[in-house]
C-alpha cells in the first residue's frame, strides 16, 4: 500500500507582526518588518547591548485569550502566545473537536525565560549560601503559577491537547531553533506511517527578556550592533552580524489528502518530505563547510522523491549571522550542484521581516514557504544591499518576487548542530 | 497499539544511576535490594523536609567524566555528561563504533526539564547584585557582559537541546535525530521514531539516550507541590507497599542501543514488540498475552499505588518487580531505564524483588520480595505512567535463536 498524501489545511501565527497568520503575509508581501528598538524589562534604556528585536505586542493578547480556557489557565508568555496560534490553525482548518479527538499534538518551546525578579526571590535572597528549604518554600510561593519556573517545558502541549479534548499522542520536542521544523517533521512522518489521521504541529518561543538575551548575546549570536537601526537583520548581506530575536508562534493542521478531501477542505500545500542532521562539528558552530545543512535537505529530497532539479524555492534558515549564511549558502550549492541548479533557485529569508523566533522559527517560515507554493509569491529577503562575498545566489532581495512555486525547501538549523529540512509541494489533484 | 512487524533487539544498554555505574551495577543493586537513594546533598540548598536523593556517588562521576573529552565537559551538566558515558557503555556492549563502520545511525535524546547550574549560578549572581528591595540591573547587566558571570559556558549548560549536542559531538555523528523534553511521554516518543526509521530501513543503528537531575531547589519544590515527592523527611521510596510515604526524586542517565534482529547474529536476544501509549494509563491497550515479568516504577504513595495495580491486575503478569525504589524517580530516563531492567530479568532468567517492599498495596498481585526469583521468562511488560504526556506500555520478548525472533 503507498503512504497517504499529506496536506496542511490549518493555519495558525503570531509574531511581531500581529495575532493572525494573514497579517503577517499580507505585510510580508508588502516587504514590511516588524522589528523595533527594544530593551529588556528592568533593565535602563541604552544599557543593554541588544538594541533590537521583533516583539509581540500583548496588549492585544487579551482579546485573543478571553473566553477560552487558556485565559484561566497560569500560563507563561510563549504558551500564551502558542496557545493562540494553535487555536487559529485549528479554527483555520475547519475540524471541529470530534474530529479531533485522535490528532496528535508536537510541539516544540525554547529553553524558559527567567524572569530575574523571580529568580530573586527564590534563590539569591538568602545572606548565606545554602537556603533552607522552608525559606525557598516560602519564596516560591511568592512567584506566579504563570511562570516559567512553575511551568515544565512540556506546558503548551499539554494545554492545547487537553483545551481540544485530544487522546492522541502529545510529543514536546526540544531541539532549539530547529524545534518547530522537527515537530511538523515528526508530525507528518507519524501520520505517514498511519499512527494518527491528523496533527497539530508548531512551535512557540519568546526569548526577550534579560537572562536569555544574555545568553544570546554571551554566545556571540544577537548582534548588537546599532549602525543599520531597525534594518540590522540582513541575512547574507556582507554587513551582517548576528540574530535579530523576535518572538512568537506558529501551528499547521496536517491530516491525510484522503481525510481533507473527504471533509471538503482546500489544502494550502502538501508536505512532501522530510529530513533531520547533526553538524557533529562543534556546539557553538555550523560546520562552516555546512555539511550537516546538506545532508538534511539531501535526507528530505530523497524522502521526499523529489530530484533536485525539481525544486523551486527555499525558504532558508537565514538567520544573518556570519556563519550561518555562509555555511548554509555553500550547502545549497553542494546539493543543488548538478547543472548549477542552484543557479535558478529563489532563496528567501523570513528571519529579515520578523526576526528569529528560535524554538519556534520553523513554524511560521513554514506557514509562508505553503504559501508561497499556493499562491506563487515569495516574500523578500529585506536589507541585502551588498551581498556577501560568499553569498552568491539570488535570495530575493527588496520586494516580493511573483514566480511559480511548485516545490520548495524550508530549512532549519538549530543551535547545537542539529539540521532539519521540509520539503513542501504546490497542492495538485495527482501527486508530484 | 503500534506493532512492531520487523523485530527490534535491544543489541546494548548503558546507564549511570544512583545504583551505580554501569547495567551491571543497577543489576545487582536490583538483585541484592541495595537502595542508591541516599540523604540529600547539595551545595546550593539545604533541606530538613526533602532529605533524600536518588543522587550519582562521586565516584561515578568520575568514572562518567572518562569517558567524555575535557574540552567538551566545560558545556556540559553533570547530567550530560552521564548520558554519554550511557551511551558509550550501550555502543561497546553493542561492539558498535560510530564512523568505524557502514552502518547508518540515529540519535533520539529525551532531556531533563531542569538544568540546575544556570538558576544557582544567576542567583549568587543576582544576591551580590542586590540593593534594598530590588536588583540593580544595571550592575547586573555589567557582571554578566562585561565579567561573563562565573561560568562562561553557563548558556551552553542551559540549553534545551545539549544533551543531543555534546552526544552528537562526542561521537561524531551525522545523522538523523530528534530531541525531547517530557519525561516518561518523551522516552515513548524516542523509542517510537527509532523503531520507525530502523523498520524503514533509513538507518541500522538508533541510539536513545535520556539523562536528566532533579537536584534543585525549584525542580524539588514543584514535585512536592504536584504530590510526587514527599516533604516528610522520609529516607526510602517503598514502591507498592502499604507502608509507603511517597516518592524520592533521582537523577541519572540511561541509554539503549537497538537494532533489527535479522541484523544480528544468532544468540540471545531481548527485542521490543510492541509499543502503546494513552493519555490515561487505566486506558492502554495492553497486551493479550501474559507477561512473565512486568517492571513498573511505582510512586511510593500507597493510594496512587492502590490505583495503578488495577491497571498491574488487568496484564495477568507472572512477576512484577521494580527498580525506582534503587533509584528514585527519574526525570528524563525512567523507561530506559525499566526496560534495561527487565531486559537483564530476560536475559538472566531471574526477577529482582522490589526492595523494601514488605506490605503490598495489592495481596493478590505477584509482586516479588525478599529474593531474586528464577524461572522461566519469555515475555516482559514495562508499564509508565506519565500525568503530563501520555502512560506507555512497552512489550518484551526474549528469544535464544534469530529465527525465533
Amino acid at each position: 500500500m503507498s503512504a497517504p498524501r499529506i496536506v496542511i489545511t490549518g493555519l495558525g501565527a503570531v509574531t511581531g507582526f500581529g495575532f493572525e497568520w494573514q497579517t503577517m503575509w499580507a505585510q510580508m508581501l508588502l516587504g514590511e518588518h516588524c522589528i523595533r528598538p527594544w530593551q529588556p524589562e528592568g533593565v535602563a534604556d541604552g544599557t543593554f547591548p541588544v538594541r533590537y528585536a521583533a516583539p509581540v505586542d500583548t496588549r492585544q493578547l487579551p482579546d485573543y485569550l478571553q473566553g477560552h480556557p487558556a485565559w484561566q489557565t497560569p500560563l507563561e508568555k510563549r504558551s500564551q502566545l502558542g496557545w493562540v496560534a494553535a487555536s487559529q490553525a485549528i479554527s483555520d482548518s475547519g475540524l471541529s473537536p470530534a474530529q479531533l479527538r485522535d490528532a496528535a499534538v508536537l510541539c516544540a518551546s525554547g529553553a524558559p525565560a527567567h524572569k530575574i525578579q523571580d529568580m530573586l526571590l527564590t534563590v539569591a535572597d538568602e545572606p548565606n549560601a545554602s537556603p533552607a528549604w522552608r525559606y525557598l518554600m516560602a519564596k516560591a510561593d511568592q512567584v506566579s503559577a504563570a511562570h516559567s519556573l512553575c511551568q515544565s517545558n512540556d506546558r503548551l502541549a499539554r494545554v492545547i491537547a487537553d483545551d481540544i479534548g485530544c487522546e492522541g499522542p502529545v510529543i514536546n520536542i526540544s531541539s532549539a531553533c530547529a524545534g518547530a521544523s522537527q515537530a511538523i517533521g515528526n508530525a507528518f512522518q507519524m501520520i505517514r506511517r498511519g499512527e494518527v489521521d491528523v496533527a497539530i504541529a508548531g512551535g512557540a518561543d519568546s526569548v526577550l527578556s534579560l537572562d536569555t538575551m544574555t545568553a544570546l548575546y554571551l554566545l556571540g549570536a544577537a548582534s548588537s550592533e546599532q549602525r543599520w537601526g531597525t534594518g540590522l537583520c540582513r541575512p547574507f548581506d556582507r554587513h551582517r552580524s548576528g540574530l535579530v530575536a523576535g518572538e512568537g508562534a506558529g501551528f499547521v493542521v496536517l491530516e491525510t489528502l484522503e481525510r481533507a478531501l473527504a471533509r471538503g477542505a482546500v489544502p494550502y500545500a502538501e508536505v512532501l518530505g522530510f529530513g533531520s542532521s547533526l553538524d557533529g562539528y562543534k556546539v557553538t558552530a555550523p560546520d562552516p563547510q555546512g555539511r550537516g545543512a546538506a545532508l538534511a535537505m539531501q535526507t528530505a529530497l530523497h524522502d521526499a522523491g523529489i530530484r533536485p532539479q525539481q525544486v523551486d524555492l527555499i525558504n532558508a534558515h537565514g538567520t544573518s549571522t556570519p556563519l550561518n549564511d555562509a555555511a548554509e549558502t555553500l550547502a545549497i550549492k553542494s546539493v543543488f550542484a548538478q547543472g548549477e541548479h542552484y543557479r535558478r533557485l529563489a532563496i528567501s529569508a523570513n528571519k529579515s521581516q520578523f526576526g528569529h523566533l528560535i524554538a519556534a522559527a520553523g513554524a511560521p517560515e513554514f506557514i509562508i514557504t505553503a504559501l508561497a507554493c499556493q499562491q506563487d509569491r515569495i516574500t523578500p529577503t529585506l536589507n541585502l544591499h551588498s551581498a556577501a562575498d560568499d553569498c552568491d545566489l539570488d535570495y530575493c532581495a527588496h520586494q516580493t518576487v511573483n514566480r511559480r512555486v511548485d516545490v520548495a525547501l524550508s530549512n532549519s538549523f538549530g543551535f547545537g548542530g542539529l539540521n532539519t529540512c521540509l520539503v513542501l509541494g504546490k497542492y495538485q489533484e495527482h501527486a508530484q | 497499539m503500534s506493532g512492531v512487524p520487523t523485530s527490534i533487539a535491544i543489541a546494548g544498554s548503558g546507564c549511570v544511576l544512583a545504583s551505580g555505574w554501569g547495567v551491571d551495577a543497577f543489576w545487582s543493586a536490583a538483585c541484592e535490594s541495595r537502595s542508591g537513594i541516599k540523604p540529600l546533598r547539595s551545595l546550593l540548598f539545604h533541606s530538613e523536609r526533602v532529605t533524600a536523593f536518588g543522587q550519582i556517588h562521586y565516584d561515578d562521576h568520575q568514572r562518567s567524566r572518562q569517558d567524555l573529552a575535557q574540552n567538551l565537559q566545560r558545556y556540559c551538566t553533570p547530567a550530560v555528561i552521564w548520558g554519554v558515558s550511557a551511551v558509550r557503555q550501550a555502543l561497546a556492549e553493542a561492539q558498535l563504533t560510530p564512523g568505524a563502520d557502514a552502518l547508518t545511525y540515529g540519535l533520539y535524546c529525551c532531556q531533563g526539564g531542569y538544568t540546575h547550574p544556570s538558576l544557582a549560578s544567576y542567583g549568587e549572581l543576582l544576591h551580590e547584585c542586590r540593593q534594598g528591595e530590588g536588583a540593580d540591573m544595571q550592575h547586573l547587566a555589567r557582571r554578566i557582559l562585561h565579567e561573563r558571570a562565573q561560568d562562561p559556558f553557563l548558556v551552553l549548560k542551559g540549553l534545551s537541546n545539549i544533551l543531543l549536542g555534546v552526544v552528537s559531538l562526542a561521537l561524531k555523528l551525522e545523522c538523523e535525530c530528534n530531541a525531547y523534553m517530557q519525561g516518561v511521554s518523551g522516552n515513548l516518543a524516542a523509542l517510537r521514531e527509532a523503531c520507525a526509521a530502523l523498520q524503514s530501513g533509513r538507518i541500522d543503528v538508533a541510539i536513545i539516550v535520556g539523562a536528566g537531575s532533579e537536584l534543585d531547589a525549584l525542580a524539588l519544590s514543584a514535585l512536592v507541590q504536584a504530590g510526587t515527592i514527599s516533604a516528610d523527611g522520609s529516607d526510602t521510596l517503598r514502591a507498592f507497599d502499604a507502608q509507603g510515604t511517597g516518592g524520592i526524586a533521582g537523577e541519572g542517565a540511561a541509554a539503549l542501543v537497538l537494532r533489527r534482529r535479522e541484523d544480528l547474529g544468532d544468540g540471545p536476544q531481548v527485542c521490543l514488540q510492541t509499543m502503546t501509549a494513552d493519555v490515561a494509563i487505566e486506558h492502554l491497550n495492553l497486551p493479550d498475552q501474559q507477561a512473565d515479568v512486568l517492571v513498573c516504577s511505582g510512586t511510593g504513595t500507597p493510594d496512587q499505588d492502590r490505583q495503578l495495580s488495577l491497571t498491574l491486575a488487568r496484564t495477568g503478569a507472572a512477576h512484577i518487580t521494580s527498580g525506582v525504589p534503587l533509584t528514585g524517580l527519574l526525570s528524563a530516563a525512567p523507561s530506559l531505564a525499566d526496560l534495561i531492567l527487565a531486559r537483564c530479568a530476560l536475559l538472566a532468567q531471574r526477577v529482582p524483588p522490589i526492595a523494601g517492599l514488605s506490605q503490598p498495596v495489592a495481596a493478590q498481585l505477584p509482586f516479588v520480595m525478599g529474593a531474586p526469583c528464577s524461572t522461566r521468562l519469555d515475555d516482559g511488560l514495562v508499564l509508565n505512567r506519565d500525568d503530563n504526556g501520555f502512560s506507555a506500555c512497552y512489550q518484551l520478548k526474549y528469544s535464544e535463536q534469530a529465527n525465533n525472533a
